[in-house]
């Protein structure tokens, strides 16, 4: 796949270059700040060769605070089918919900110290750039402490638990069941309990899924 | 049995009105030996000020004139202490010492003009002078009063005496000069004078306590410190707490990393440099080792990112307190509802305050309150931000010195802050935090 990486820090960027070009990837662009990514991705929309995947520092100059995010929303509303995952020191819920906003195909945010598991790294990007959901398990149980549906996620079975919070950070059934080491006959049984006891329809989409939780868990 | 005898005993001496028990009070008389010694000092002051003041603005041509001014303020700067500890002792008036002479320059010249752009001195000699008129005044009527009124009531003690070693059986009230005259001498005649003694002294013993009031007065507004010295010498402490708190904070993060990061960071390069040597003849342990070191580094990196958010949280400055309170409130071990209503941004230094007062108290809630809800609201009230941080703990939180809650609330007063906090054991337990707005 086609990457184009945003990272102010000249080590992490030569880092996370040579992460992915070990593993096949193509690091088509590598910019120091949010305009010069802007910038960038508008050269290649215009010539026709949208990457398929960024993945962007959320602190970059010039102030050092929530560039990248917001660089990231308006990539994310301009080139709707381009994935955007965005890297942070720190994951705060508040950020994941202003980049998911409504549409969860395409979108990742994660700490930036998962790219130490460098093969569940590289798997979120490629996620990302299929159109999938990769978010923090952080972001997942701030999500999960602060819903006001406490009494309802009560009632879900400690497996439960973990399907949904694993389900939330955008991974697919038969990932899920990796990841548990269970049958992905086993995992579908948690899905379709977990969704019957939240009063939520099954949907298909695994995007459309990690939508209809995260909305579960915001209202 | 002694407790019960003791309270009697207090009780007993209650039953004796004010009235009555002020002649014969430690106090009054204490008062009265302040009025006594008035006079004699006042004199001393009075004499000294305007002799020295004529003195210094006579030879004021000369360039002996300013040095002699100064003197003379130096001096009444001294007997202004004199007068302090004389007020202390009998009138049991704590007035503080006023600011200290500040000198810039050095030399005599530096001293004499500290000396006069000190207000200080100036009231201090502005006291030599008015404290004489005052000081007769007080003497004449505080001792005429008191020694008739003593020396009628005690007549009936001494009225044989005159009987027995003069020519006259006793005072006479008048006398026309022709053998006609009235002599107080009859026991009738010498119960009414004891009478009107008696008046006169419990009259006198409130007389005594009005004027002592003055000179009260006159001490604490002339000798004590100016207002504004005192909300200076506040600010001072305050800033004190806050040196104190900083420097704190900042032992607390050399202690953090030295135990945290660092030591993983040391764990991780052993790891990595035996797995190095290993390489070779052992691949297996090598691997191994390789796994453990990146554990500890994955480790390390969590500890500094807590320790970052604890020194101060981007959310913070990137959204404000609303993002920042609601993620605070997500991290907490009971259910947080966090409610910010604030009509725009304060000052980074104010939503740092705030931000670390409801993130101290949430971790008190977490740690004492067995709480199973708890609220944050924050808004703005008129120029000042509030807080209020509730639970429906066990509540009897300690608000003692040392204890956390009053270090916090010496932290806000540094910063013109209030901590209120209500915390009925059994029944929950409500702070209240108020911080003057910046914008």
């Amino acid at each position: 796949m086609r990457v184009v990486i945003a990272e102010d820090s000249v080590l992490l960027r030569e880092g996370l270059t040579r992460l992915l070009t070990d593993r096949g990837h193509d690091v088509v662009a590598g910019v120091g700040d949010a305009e010069g990514l802007i910038g960038a991705i508008g050269d290649m929309a215009a010539k026709d060769e949208l990457p398929d995947v960024v993945v962007a520092d959320v602190r970059m100059p010039p102030t050092h605070t929530d560039e990248g995010v917001r660089a990231a929303v308006r990539l994310r509303r301009d080139h709707p089918g381009l994935g955007v995952l965005v890297l942070s020191q720190y994951v705060e819920e508040q950020y994941a919900t202003e980049l998911i906003a409504g549409n969860s195909r395409g979108v990742g945010y994660l700490l930036k110290d998962r790219v130490a598991d460098v093969g569940e790294f590289v798997d979120a990007v490629a996620r990302v750039a299929e159109g999938g959901t990769a978010l923090d398990p952080e972001v997942v149980a701030q999500l999960l402490g602060r819903s006001r549906k406490q009494d309802v996620l009560a009632a879900l079975t400690p497996r439960e638990g973990e399907v949904l919070g694993l389900m939330a950070e955008g991974r697919t059934n038969s990932a899920i069941a990796r990841q548990l080491v269970v049958s992905d006959g086993a995992v579908e049984k948690h899905v379709s309990n977990i969704f019957m006891k939240l009063g939520l329809s099954q949907s298909d989409g695994d995007h459309r899924r990690v939508l209809a939780v995260l909305t579960y868990l915001g209202s | 049995m002694a407790t019960a005898d003791g309270h009697g005993t207090a009780t007993r001496l209650h039953r004796v009105p004010a009235a009555l028990r002020a002649p014969l009070e430690g106090r009054t008389w204490r008062e009265f030996l302040y009025l006594l010694l008035n006079l004699p000092i006042a004199i001393v002051m009075f004499v000294y000020a305007v002799t020295m003041t004529s003195l210094g603005v006579g030879l004021l041509v000369t360039f002996l004139g300013l040095p002699v001014l100064a003197g003379t303020l130096a001096g009444a700067r001294g007997l202004g202490s004199l007068e302090r500890v004389r007020a202390r002792a009998l009138l049991g008036l704590d007035v503080a010492a006023p600011e200290p002479l500040r000198v810039r320059k050095g030399g005599l010249l530096g001293w004499v003009g500290a000396l006069f752009k000190s207000g200080v001195s100036w009231r201090h000699l502005l006291y030599c002078v008015l404290h004489f008129p005052w000081a007769v005044f007080a003497f004449c009527v505080s001792v005429v009063l008191w020694v008739n009124g003593w020396g009628l009531l005690l007549y009936p003690t001494y009225q044989w005496a005159l009987e027995r070693y003069t020519d006259q059986p006793g005072f006479q009230l008048w006398g026309d000069g022709n053998g006609n005259s009235f002599y107080v001498d009859t026991p009738f005649e010498i119960a009414v004078t004891s009478a009107v003694g008696l008046l006169i002294v419990l009259g006198t013993a409130w007389v005594i306590r009005g004027l002592a009031q003055v000179d009260r007065l006159l001490v604490s507004g002339l000798l004590g410190p100016s207002r504004l010295a005192t909300r200076v010498s506040e600010l001072e402490s305050d800033r004190g707490v806050v040196v104190d708190t900083a420097a704190a904070d900042l032992r607390r993060i050399e202690r953090n990393l030295h135990d945290g990061a660092q030591a993983r960071l040391v764990a991780l390069a052993m790891d990595l440099g035996l797995a190095k040597e290993k390489l070779q003849e052992d691949p297996e342990a090598a691997a191994r080792m390789v796994d453990e070191a990146h554990g500890e580094v994955k480790l390390a990196l969590q500890e500094l990112r807590d320790l970052a958010r604890g020194i101060h949280p981007a959310i913070l400055t990137d959204r404000g307190l609303g993002p920042a309170l609601s993620a605070l409130a997500a991290r907490c071990t009971v259910p947080v509802k966090a409610t910010v209503d604030l009509p725009t941004r304060p000052a980074p230094a104010i939503e740092g305050i705030a931000y670390f007062t409801v993130s101290e108290l949430l971790q008190n809630i977490s740690k004492h309150a067995r709480a199973s809800r708890a609220s944050v609201d924050v808004w703005r009230a008129e120029g000042r931000i509030m807080l209020q941080v509730s639970d429906d703990g066990v509540g009897g939180a300690d608000t003692g010195t040392g204890s956390g809650l009053a270090g916090l609330a010496d932290r806000l007063d540094s910063v013109d802050g209030i901590l209120v906090v209500e915390s009925p054991a059994g029944r929950g337990t409500t702070v209240t935090a108020e911080v003057p707005w910046r914008g």
